[in-house]
């Protein structure tokens, strides 16, 4: 693995986070000829990088492409492991950031635009860092990266509620990278080193108690943003004030890459691979409580975001069983979040500007006034109750058929928990669903569809939900050597150290 | 024909019956005619593939099939039949209604759904096609809005509830066996432990409980079949509500297999005992509040519970007469139901919506047709001799008389004179006594409306007469559980204890009426006249205000009403209202005050820590 | 054979029934210390009402009629009266208890279609009626069938001729006194003649009906006496070996009957279910425990 070169098979995945970084800084140059080219440039960079993550897809499977910055080999320098989570991390990332700025390129229209672009490359560019990177310290620069850039981009509006809610995520998130920090510096205290194949090898030998406390730390930090219950109270405020693209970003990719950091911490660096009771229970307590506060919610952008909570509660649920079924399984419930949910901020996001206000009543005869658009919201909301043929149904299939293959009665039960969690989701989506056809609206009833532009990624989003709703098995193959790569912590060390 | 082009036929019918819509409502109409008759012939064909096994897709590396059984080829036939014949009636119900393509779509997918759960060979497609016919289901009671969201709403709850009781059973038998194929599972499953068996038993038995509205999981019932568009509470109540037939029927015989489910628990706690009272339960008290309705639907539809518990009485009691019987009043059951739902349905299209019996009468004067569907399908509720609803309550009777279970047999039996009371005044109101001022210019039903009416009346009358041709397929099925085979001729059941013989029946009662006819003919010529003519004798009084609909049974009432009230209804809402307050006290934990969020944060890395010195987790 | 028999027995039927209903008119006036109309009197009455004219409402009214006869004439085809029962292997006891909803619904439908408010008052009056007395009159029925393990009429008659009456029978004698107690509301004599009630609704159901209609009404009443009483015969006093026994027994119980409805008013309607379902119905209740308790302990 000495060889250095940019091209492989498929695109260097080094060029997923150089390109986007590098027209980030290029925008204000950009803005300067002509400000409507600014607001296609994300469009442009995603679809290359989109590109690239499927291009790669093939190589991967078959062995993890490592990636060394500056020629250094690890654990000496920095490097990038793009093994099959990687790469379908950074194929979501960039078919989510496509579709999404698609959606802005009509939907950001007021306020500094040129800015909002920028943040959204660097955004997506962190969470992209964060996933192909194999080094403890540059993911927590990646980290940063991105939540810095999201607490700006929820006080995008400048409104009071957007600035106090950014200023709440602000605190949060930096106690929380704080602690990441912290964590990381015991580490490198304790091993000297912050390759996380070399921590990896390194830790199975060291006191457990010792261990503990950086583990403790960084998992808190991290689950600030991986939006673990308590400490996710950000998150339905910043949400709900910030625009509905970036909504979309943040529920569907910025707390599933927080997750995917806490995973990747707990099964690679620590090699945890027995399942963790506490974080069973974590996972359904944070279903829980995100469903049925999103159940007693009317604002539709705090019912979608206490909605991510729950998912992101069923997700830590399926990684917390650990077998490699349930590690798919939360995989694929990543997958089948970020589609059905972003898919939910997009249209209602178009709902919000047409009704004038974010109160579910005011959806009230919706369906005749923007079919499609009710229509894909419909269908988002079905997916994530987990109804087929949607791709909500297979993902939950998976988790809850894992769960179930523990066999034993407690599990069973947790189980029933779980799925309570969904009656209640069922519930108020299905109560959405009613306003949006059922009531009679009281306003004008002319029909006013969203644009275009924001159709065209609704419409893409609803028939990859639709597709691998019935047809799973495209994104099987990769989700079961995604789980063996997070749940093999020997196979990672042989592959990045040789 | 194999079943994949079935079911893609159904379900392509529905899709392009709804783009259809989009050119012209004629060919909408004409196509969705075309799709749903069309399916009837193609399952009739079915008949002699009886066995056949199709493996038609892979999904998460699971071999799904399809398959025909006796069973699900006897489902699939009423459903598709009744399923075209409310097609054929909505023709003109929904003619000037708004949405009607998305009527038509869901109406069909319905359709396509539930051949899809009666052909499935493994229970993964069955939950995926009984999921597909929840949702649907659910988007079509919302359609008239008003009042049906709240019946939507109180549905899709149930629904789901049962849904994921059904999937916690169905992974963990894959979990345990590595399939789902239903008949690799029943050669499984017989093996597994008494325990096991049992959570299988109630997992799936509430999903299908709910789903037949077996009490007290029926709240989701009355309301649901009120408030949901006539034509399409017909197909609700006909077959889709026995889709939980179906699903008991499979799990209790077909997967478990009869042995093992009738010899679950002790005595008087075995499992299929205690079903057979619930459904007993669910026989009397919906018929006794059935009595109290003054709304034509709901009445039906209480009626439509109670039903529901002789089938479940038959099929949980586990004797071959028991289980046919229960078998054949499903069928039967969905004759008459949706025959009542129809003419309920024709009066309402001349009514503009009207449904009070307190405000109606005297409509066989105007609307005939309408009135011998009403006639007939009560005549089947009851279970009146000649009709087929009796013979299926007759072999349902009699098993739990000879088996020893009398007072099963009292809860069985007062069901019927209980519902006499209930349908008499719901003909009564509807379609006998005065005709009110209103009404007087109202015009027939029109003939797409009496197609459907007549041919359900019709085939009411046959298979009391002739019940032998739906029992002999029955037979095949209590054969193919392992049960003993009835001794069916064509027109009855014999047997050393006790016969029944239909056809000396209706000759013996034919021949009666002729001779009395006969005799009335002889006497003097009777004169028509109008009621106004002879009540005062003679004297004018005013029309139409000598109708006595309000509170027919009223004396009753007075003393029956207080006892019953829907108690699991009111429970129901407690409950709801409870998870409400529950949710909005969880919701308090976000307080918004970020001080509050950060002492989160610190607690959470307190606690991690404590954890790990006190119990060693890592 | 069969045909004869089948002619037979509801000219049987409907000559005793007539005779009842003369000879009830006969002693009701006697004990009230009347003369009386003689017992032909009734036979009088329906010649006279075949000759007049009468109104009709429509056709289900003559059909609501019609099928209510047929429907009792059917019932006595499936009685046996001494060793007629013609028809009784074509259906047992739970065919017996259907078919004789054909005659107050065809009657209610034919009511039903005249439009005169007092008949439908007589008819829910009728129907609250029959649902009072169906509670304990099943759970009777249900006791006998479990005593003799059939549902076959003519197998519990026969049963009775060899082991004695299922009236002093131990298991069944809480049955029988409970068929008793409801008898008058099954033949609809006071103290239950709510239906009819002459002096309150008009005679109720048969306001309406004038002429040839009439004395159809009037034939079905015979009838209906004929059965209930016939039934009462061969459940629980053995049925008997010819005809003319059975007339005799029939005769007994019809007397006893024709005193209690003289000496007792009539009660209002709720009185009327609230007493079936409390006497009667503990009765017929605790009659049916006792017979599955036996039953049980001769198992062992």
């Amino acid at each position: 693995m000495n060889d250095f070169g940019l091209f492989l098979n498929g695109i260097n995945p080094v060029l997923f986070i150089v390109v986007p970084l590098g027209f980030a800084f290029g925008i204000p140059l950009l803005g300067m000829i002509s400000k409507k080219i600014v607001k296609w440039v994300p469009v442009f960079v995603y679809s290359f990088v989109l590109v690239g993550a499927l291009s790669n897809i093939p190589d991967v499977l078959d062995k993890p492409i490592i990636i060394q910055i500056g020629g250094f080999v690890p654990p000496f320098g920095i490097n990038l492991v793009a093994g099959p989570v990687g790469i379908l991390f950074s194929a979501l990332i960039a078919f989510a950031g496509l579709m999404v700025s698609i959606y802005a390129v009509v939907y950001i229209k007021e306020g500094p635009e040129v800015r909002y672009h920028i943040l959204y490359l660097l955004l997506l560019t962190g969470a992209m860092g964060v996933v192909l990177t194999g080094d403890i310290f540059n993911l927590f620069v990646f980290f940063e990266i991105l939540c810095i850039s999201s607490y700006t981009l929820v006080g995008y509006f400048g409104n009071k509620s957007g600035i106090e809610s950014a200023v709440k995520y602000l605190i949060q998130g930096a106690i929380g990278s704080s602690l990441l920090l912290i964590g990381i510096g015991l580490l490198y205290g304790l091993f000297g080193t912050l390759n996380m194949a070399d921590l990896a090898r390194q830790i199975s030998s060291a006191d457990p108690v010792t261990v503990f406390i950086p583990m403790a730390l960084m998992i808190t930090g991290l689950g600030v943003e991986a939006a673990l219950f308590p400490l996710n109270a950000w998150l339905p405020d910043a949400h709900s004030s910030a625009p509905s693209s970036i909504s979309a970003i943040l529920s569907g990719i910025a707390i599933e890459v927080g997750l995917y950091a806490v995973i990747r911490i707990l099964f690679t660096i620590f090699g945890i691979s027995d399942f963790i009771m506490f974080f069973v229970f974590l996972g359904v307590l944070t279903l829980l409580i995100g469903e049925m506060c999103a159940f007693s919610q009317n604002n539709i952008k705090r019912m979608l975001a206490y909605s991510s909570i729950g998912q992101i509660g069923l997700m830590v649920f399926a990684f917390a069983i650990a077998t490699s079924h349930a590690v798919a399984g939360g995989l694929f419930q990543m997958i089948s979040h970020t589609l059905g949910k972003g898919l939910l901020f997009m249209a209602a996001g178009y709902m919000i500007i047409r009704s004038g206000s974010m109160k579910t009543a005011s959806f009230e005869g919706m369906g005749k006034r923007m079919p499609l658009t009710c229509v894909a919201f419909t269908i988002g909301a079905f997916s994530i109750v987990g109804l087929p043929p949607f791709i909500g149904f297979p993902s939950k299939f998976l988790i809850i058929q894992s769960a179930l293959a523990k066999g034993t009665v407690l599990f069973t039960i947790l189980t029933g928990l779980v799925l309570m969690g969904t009656v209640i989701e069922g519930a108020y989506f299905f109560r959405i669903v009613q306003v949006i056809y059922f009531k009679k609206g009281n306003g004008d009833s002319e029909r006013n569809e969203a644009p275009i532009a924001a159709l065209i990624p609704m419409f893409l989003f609803t028939a990859v939900i639709i597709i691998i709703g019935i047809y799973p098995k495209f994104v099987l193959g990769i989700l079961d050597s995604a789980a063996s790569e997070l749940l093999n912590q020997i196979d990672y060390i042989r592959s990045v150290l040789g | 024909m194999s079943l994949e082009l079935l079911l893609a036929a159904a379900f392509g019918g529905s899709l392009l019956t709804y783009l259809l819509g989009k050119i012209s409502s004629g060919l909408r109409d004409g196509f969705a005619v075309f799709v749903s008759v069309i399916l009837v012939a193609m399952i009739a064909g079915l008949y002699g593939k009886i066995g056949a096994v199709t493996s038609y897709y892979h999904f998460m590396g699971l071999e799904l099939t399809l398959r025909i059984s006796p069973l699900s080829w006897f489902f699939a036939m009423a459903v598709s039949t009744l399923g075209a014949l409310s097609v054929i009636f909505s023709l003109s119900y929904m003619r000037d209604r708004e949405r009607t393509d998305f009527y038509y779509l869901m109406m069909l997918l319905i359709n396509a759904s539930m051949l899809g759960i009666v052909f499935s060979g493994d229970l993964v497609s069955f939950f995926i096609f009984w999921e597909m016919m929840s949702w649907s289901t659910f988007l079509l009671i919302s359609y008239n809005r008003g009042s049906a969201l709240a019946a939507g709403m109180k549905y899709i709850v149930f629904s789901i509830i049962g849904s994921m009781a059904m999937l916690i059973g169905m992974l963990s038998l894959y979990a345990v066996y590595q399939t789902v194929n239903i008949y690799m599972l029943s050669n499984l499953v017989s093996s597994a432990s008494p325990g096991y068996l049992l959570f299988l038993l109630i997992v799936f038995g509430t999903a299908f409980a709910i789903k037949n509205a077996i009490m007290p999981l029926h709240t989701w019932l009355p309301d649901a079949y009120a408030e949901a568009p006539s034509p399409f509470t017909a197909v609700l109540s006909g077959m889709l509500t026995r889709m939980g037939v179906y699903g008991f029927l499979m799990i209790m015989y077909v997967i478990i297999g009869s042995v093992q489910t009738l010899n679950m628990g002790y005595g008087l706690l075995k499992f299929n005992y205690i079903l057979a009272w619930l459904g007993a339960v669910t026989i009397v008290i919906p018929t006794f509040i059935a009595m109290l309705q003054n709304d034509a639907k709901k009445l039906l539809a209480w009626h439509g519970i109670g039903q529901g518990g002789y089938m479940v009485l038959g099929i949980a009691y586990g004797t071959n007469l028991g289980l046919a019987g229960g078998i054949f009043h499903t069928l039967n059951h969905a004759i008459y139901i949706v025959l009542l739902f129809m003419s309920v349905a024709a009066v309402q299209y001349r009514t503009g919506g009207e449904r009070d019996l307190n405000s109606m009468g005297g409509l066989i004067k105007k609307m005939p047709i309408a009135f011998i569907g009403a006639l007939f399908g009560i005549s089947g509720l009851i279970g009146l001799p000649l009709t087929n609803g009796f013979v299926s309550k007759w072999l349902i009777y009699k098993t739990l008389i000879l088996n020893g279970s009398p007072f099963l047999a009292f809860t069985a039996l007062i069901g019927t004179w209980g519902t006499i009371l209930s349908v008499y005044k719901f003909l009564h109101n509807l379609f006998l006594g005065q005709l009110p001022e209103k009404y007087k210019d109202i015009k027939k039903s029109p003939v797409n409306m009496q197609i459907p009416i007549v041919i359900l009346s019709l085939t009411i009358l046959l298979f009391g007469i002739l019940p032998g041709l739906p029992l002999k397929v029955i037979n095949s099925i209590i054969a193919s559980f392992g049960f003993k085979s009835l001794n069916v001729t064509l027109w009855g059941i014999v047997s050393e204890t006790g016969s029944l013989n239909t056809i000396n029946l209706f000759a013996a009662i034919l021949t009666g009426c002729v001779i009395i006819w006969l005799i009335l003919k002889t006497g003097p010529k009777s004169v028509s006249a109008s009621q106004e003519n002879t009540y005062a004798a003679g004297a004018s009084i005013p029309e139409g205000k000598y109708h006595y609909t309000v509170d027919f049974y009223n004396p009753f009432y007075r003393m029956i009403k207080p006892y019953l009230k829907d108690f699991m209804d009111i429970f129901y809402f407690k409950l709801a209202g409870w998870t409400q307050t529950l949710c909005n006290i969880v919701r308090k934990t976000y307080t918004g005050y970020v001080g509050h969020y950060v002492t989160y944060i610190v607690l959470f890395l307190a606690v991690l820590i404590f954890m790990q010195l006190k119990w060693s987790l890592w | 054979m069969q045909i004869i028999a089948m002619i037979l027995s509801p000219i049987l039927a409907l000559i005793i029934g007539i005779f009842f209903l003369g000879l009830s008119r006969k002693m009701m006036a006697r004990i009230h210390w009347r003369y009386g109309p003689p017992w032909t009197q009734p036979i009088i009455d329906i010649i006279r009402l075949f000759s007049q004219k009468s109104v009709t409402h429509g056709h289900l009214f003559n059909l609501g009629l019609i099928l209510s006869l047929a429907g009792s004439i059917v019932v006595i085809l499936f009685i046996p009266v001494g060793r007629i029962h013609p028809l009784s292997d074509s259906g047992g006891m739970l065919v017996i208890l259907y078919m004789l909803l054909l005659a107050p619904l065809g009657l209610a439908l034919s009511g039903g279609e005249a439009a005169n408010p007092n008949t439908s008052i007589g008819i829910s009056r009728q129907l609250i009626l029959a649902l009072g007395y169906e509670v304990p009159l099943l759970l009777i029925l249900l006791a006998l069938m479990t005593h003799y393990e059939t549902i076959s009429i003519v197998e519990i008659v026969f049963r009775q001729q060899y082991a004695g009456w299922a009236l002093l029978s131990s298991p069944l004698v809480l049955s029988g006194i409970g068929y008793i107690s409801i008898m008058p509301a099954i033949l609809g004599i006071r103290p239950f003649e709510v239906v009819q009630a002459p002096q309150e609704i008009s005679s109720g159901p048969m306001v309406e009906y004038g002429g040839p209609y009439l004395a159809l009404a009037t034939i079905q009443h015979a009838l209906n006496l004929f059965i209930g009483i016939a039934l009462f015969v061969n459940l629980f006093l053995g049925g008997a070996g010819n005809p003319l026994f059975f007339f005799i027994k029939m005769l007994v119980v019809f007397v006893l009957g024709i005193f209690i409805n003289a000496a007792l008013p009539r009660l209002r309607i709720e009185q009327a279910v609230q007493y079936l379902w409390r006497w009667p119905t503990l009765l017929a209740l605790v009659g049916l425990i006792v017979v599955i308790v036996m039953k049980s302990v001769s198992a062992g």
